[in-house]
């Protein structure tokens, strides 16, 4: 890093802990969401696993991580409106005339919702042990393994979409087109056993589908660190190519609305 | 301190624009602009709206790249010496849900000061502004001309040489306004260069200000108020009648543009009772009259041909004397005479 640029990346990194602290509420909604889907949700994850040969689950198996993916994906939201209110503030200008490159903003507002999305994760999980029973045979690092490219894979989702959204409806839209779409498809609604032969060869190019294959190796199969590393590469492949997405289509000149 | 303060022995102005040109698409914002500020030197940029004022500020302020020319401050190119240079832009641009002092301290640490220093420059840029009693409040909740302090000290924290205010006192009350310009007039004391665009031709003579005209992208004119006001500001009288405006024989230069004649004197107090007569019975259809004493309003009405107050002032401009206007802020009904303030 050259002149100043780590201290202008803390100091945003700062700046959006201090937003988030302001108005935390749409973080909190968004946790205790995937619990509450849980609620009405697990006797039809546990009648599925069985179906899926899982004798003894009682759901919270593919509930709680199925839940956990599908919301992390909703916090693409968040990452965005992150860039966006700066526009609706007239704030964005100024801190590129305080000197912050294009990189330095992108990295400022990464690494705050990434913090939030593995702190996600970890509620979400915790919560399933504490509420739901959720009993992970195999190890916690190995979960941490996943959640960590998982959380970069989001934050990098929505970066993404910020660089080539125009609007904030714009953004809403995707964002939450692609959380459905990606939970679909990557087995956190359903296990993937039980999905459509069609969505089968389509599956691995959502990054979902690792996590939850990555989860579910640790949660039902007891799989280690060692038995995640395929699904937590797969995880990377995904962030580093949405990052290079982000920094080929990111322009700090774009002017975009804050409002549509 | 990440800007030193010593003069440059060189003398390398503050700013230095050399033949800047911008579009937007067919649009020529700015074309083959020249312009140096010298350090301590305040400039005033007027123009109308659309003139390239705020697009000259973003260039500078590197937020745009200029399709032709260069731009340096302090001797380097924009984009290295961004330190150097603070900007306060036309539309507030600050963080509504945080404290004064978040946001001064935020932008101070974003400019490279740490510790203490965020924590002093904060105080020293609050307490001449009047925010030192509202550190601790959420921005949101502060008045208009509260809010646009705010703003402009988030441009002063790093002590910048060069200081861009675009419309710093636009919708601000008028204490407001009369503590930004002392505040700025302290600043180029310092040796801080400022280019102040403004609407308020009175804030430029306020300030005491060398003076920078803009017309469709073009820097038409530039120099002292009493260099501009020798060479462009003759008097005129002003006369708008309802429909067209009547002939009239004078020995001065007359223009007529729509109802409104323009009659150039040099004392055009002196020059009134002959107008008058001159106009015989139009003088039944006349709804205003305005005298322009040699001025900066002057001289911008002759190097523009429009006045500045018309179109671009606010009614509660310190400068609005345009028809429009009356004394009382009634609406115009009939015949009245209103007159800037001659300059000094």
């Amino acid at each position: 890093m050259r002149d100043g640029s780590l201290g202008r990346v803390v100091a945003l990194v700062r700046q959006d802990c201090r937003l988030l602290l302001r108005d935390p509420a749409p973080l909190i909604v968004r946790t205790v969401m995937p619990l509450l889907i849980m609620v009405f949700m697990q006797p039809l994850f546990r009648a599925a696993l069985r179906a899926d040969g899982e004798s003894d689950a009682n759901g919270a198996e593919q509930g709680v991580p199925g839940m956990a993916v599908m919301f992390l994906f909703f916090l693409v939201n968040i990452v965005g409106f992150a860039v966006f209110r700066e526009h609706g503030w007239n704030t964005w200008d100024r801190l590129r005339a305080a000197g912050a490159r294009t990189g330095e903003l992108v990295a400022g507002r990464v690494v705050t919702p990434l913090l939030v999305a593995l702190l996600q994760l970890a509620a979400v999980f915790g919560a399933g042990v504490l509420l739901f029973d959720l009993r992970v045979r195999g190890s916690w690092a190995a979960l941490l393994v996943v959640a960590v490219p998982l959380s970069l894979c989001v934050v990098m989702v929505g970066m993404a979409l910020t660089a080539v959204c125009r609007t904030i409806a714009q953004l809403s839209v995707l964002a939450n087109l692609l959380a459905l779409f990606f939970a679909g498809l990557g087995g956190a609604l359903a296990p993937h056993a039980t999905l459509p032969d069609w969505t089968r060869p389509l599956a691995p190019g959502v990054p979902s589908y690792w996590a939850m294959r990555g989860f579910t190796t640790v949660i039902l199969d007891g799989g280690g660190v060692e038995d995640v590393l395929v699904p937590a590469a797969a995880l990377c492949a995904f962030a580093v190519g949405l990052t290079a997405l982000t920094l080929v289509f990111f322009r700090a000149d774009q002017r975009k609305l804050s409002w549509s | 301190m990440p800007t030193d303060r010593a003069p440059d022995p060189a003398g390398t102005p503050a700013l230095s624009l050399r033949g800047v040109g911008k579009r937007y698409g067919d649009t020529v914002a700015l074309h083959d602009v020249s312009l140096d500020i010298a350090e301590g030197e305040i400039v005033g940029l007027l123009g109308h709206n659309g003139a390239g004022k705020s697009t000259l500020m973003s260039l500078t302020a590197g937020l745009l790249r200029p399709d032709t020319g260069q731009v340096q401050v302090c001797g380097e190119p924009v984009a290295r010496a961004r330190h150097r240079l603070g900007l306060a832009p036309q539309d507030l641009g600050v963080y509504p849900p945080l404290t004064v002092r978040q946001n001064l301290c935020f932008f101070a640490e974003l400019a490279g000061l740490r510790g203490r220093d965020v924590q002093r420059r904060t105080d020293d840029v609050a307490e001449p502004l009047g925010l030192a009693t509202l550190l601790d409040r959420r921005v949101a909740r502060l008045s208009g001309g509260e809010q646009r302090r705010v703003h402009t000290a988030v441009a002063l924290l790093h002590r910048p040489r060069l200081l861009l205010l675009d419309e710093p006192t636009a919708g601000v009350d008028v204490e407001t306004r009369t503590r930004l310009i002392d505040f700025v007039r302290d600043l180029a004391a310092t040796g801080t260069a400022v280019c102040y665009s403004t609407h308020y031709l009175a804030e430029v003579e306020a300030l005491d200000a060398d003076v920078a005209v803009l017309d469709h992208g073009r820097l038409i004119a530039k120099g002292s108020l009493q260099e501009l006001v020798r060479s462009h500001g003759g008097g005129w009288v002003e006369l708008t009648f309802t429909g067209a405006p009547p002939e009239a024989r004078l020995p001065w230069p007359v223009t007529a543009d729509g109802d409104t004649l323009r009659v150039r004197a040099d004392q055009p107090h002196l020059a009134l009772p002959e107008i008058l007569a001159a106009l015989g019975d139009g003088t039944s259809r006349l709804t205003n009259l305005n005298v322009v004493r040699p001025s900066l309003e002057s001289v911008f009405l002759h190097l523009t041909g429009r006045r500045y107050t018309a179109q671009d002032d606010s009614p509660a401009g310190p400068s609005s004397t345009g028809p429009r206007d009356t004394p009382d802020g009634s609406p115009a009904n009939g015949p009245r005479t209103t007159e800037t303030v001659p300059h000094a």
